[in-house]
Parts: C-alpha cells; structure tokens; sequence
C-alpha cells in the first residue's frame, strides 16, 4: 500500500516534470530565453575586457569573483562542520554491533 | 498527433532524462534504509539538476565558449550555465562529505547504518526500563 502510493505520486511528479519540461524551447533552439543579451555581453567582451580566451574560467574568476568567493567560503564551513561531526568522542556504544545482521 | 508528440520527446530529450534522474534519485532516497544509500539517491537528485542547467545553455552547431584570437566564430554555447554548475559542484560535494560524516558518527554510535535497526534499538531502550 506505501509502495503504491510512492510509486503513484513519483510518477505524477515525473508526469508533471516531463509536460513542463515539454513546453519550454526545443534543445539547442538559439531563441532560448536563457541565451540572451547576458551571454552575447560575455562572449563578446572577454578578450577585450579581461584578456582571458576561456569564457567559463573568465566568468567564474573575474566576471562573478564574489561568487567564487562566496563558494570558497561555503567549502571553509563545510571542512569546519565535517571536523566539528568527526571530532565528537563517543565513550561507549549504545548497543553492540551484530554480526549476523548484516549481509 | 502522436507523430508530433514523439517528436516534442526527442527534442527535449536532455530535460525529460532530468526528470527521470530526479525521481530515481528521490524513490532512492525514500525507499532505502542504508544511509550511504540514501547519500547516493541525494547525488543523483544533484546530478540530474546539473544535467538539466548544461543542456539549457547547449546551442546547436555552436563551438566551445574558448575564444581563439583573431577569430570571430559562429555561434558559442552559452557560458552562464556551465559556469553556474561549477559553484553548484562544489556544494554538492560539500553535502555528500558532510553527511558521510554524519554517517561515520550514526555507525559509531549505535553500529550500524541501517535505519530500521536504529530505530528498533531506540524503541527497545525505551521499553526496558520499565519491563
């Protein structure tokens, strides 16, 4: 019975995925609304504003520094809260582990 | 009519292939009890969304965005996504380390990663007190 229900609302979730997925521009269509002034302005400037050929490495070091920075900053808290988890002591375990239990 | 139907599929092949990882990886995570199981359900939920940003910046027939020098080129494929993703990358290996830690505390603790054995153990320490 839950394995009907889960099975029944994932596929309504993938039915409604693939109908709004269905509606948006054909794959590699060049009037996608995410290709826009955006894309054409990095294109366009990257040699002449930054001297750089590589659009992606230019986007993310230069054009979105603060992004880069931002991302740096969330892999410092992740390195911090994997040693804060790690560095607990557990002076006994709650139960003793069964050997037969696991396949 | 259906001719069509299955033509709108193939164009959207990338966007549909997203939504089919996205609920693999989600029956993944809600069915199993293993907890690197349900670590590995979350990386697939991850990667059908990096699959679904890098397809929308796809353009056909267009180059890499590396310029060459004294080259105009045709079309590029759009930069942005790519570049979004890279950040997106970063967490998402943020996310898998930390609940691998996580893991590594659960399997200390009450030794064993399974779910429904945590829970049978918590359930027993509560009856026996009073037994």
């Amino acid at each position: 019975m839950k394995r009907a229900f889960l099975i029944v609302t994932l596929g309504g979730l993938l039915v409604i995925m693939s109908y709004s997925f269905i509606q948006m521009p054909a794959i590699g269509s060049q009037d996608h609304p995410a290709y826009n002034e955006i894309a054409a302005h990095y294109i366009e400037n990257t040699v002449a504003e930054t001297n750089a050929l590589n659009v992606v490495a230019v986007i993310i070091s230069d054009y979105r520094a603060l992004d880069t920075l931002g991302e740096a900053t969330v892999l410092f808290t992740a390195v911090s809260a994997v040693l804060s988890v790690l560095l607990i002591a557990h002076p006994k375990p709650l139960k003793k582990r069964k050997e037969n239990h696991h396949g | 009519m259906i001719y069509s139907f299955w033509i709108q599929i193939l164009e959207h092949v990338n966007y549909i292939g997203a939504a089919c990882l996205f609920v693999v990886g989600l029956y993944t995570v809600v069915t199993h009890n293993n907890f690197i199981k349900k670590i590995i359900g979350i990386n697939i939920m991850e990667t059908s969304v990096f699959l679904l940003f890098v397809s929308i910046g796809f353009v056909h027939g267009a180059s890499p965005p590396v310029l060459t020098l004294g080259d105009t080129g045709g079309p590029f494929v759009n930069p942005l996504p790519s570049a979004l993703i890279l950040t997106g990358i970063v967490v998402g290996v943020s996310i898998t380390v930390y609940g691998l830690s996580m893991v590594i505390q659960i399997h200390q603790l009450y030794g064993t990663i399974e779910l429904d054995e945590i829970l049978d153990t918590e359930e027993s320490k509560d009856d026996s007190p009073h037994a």
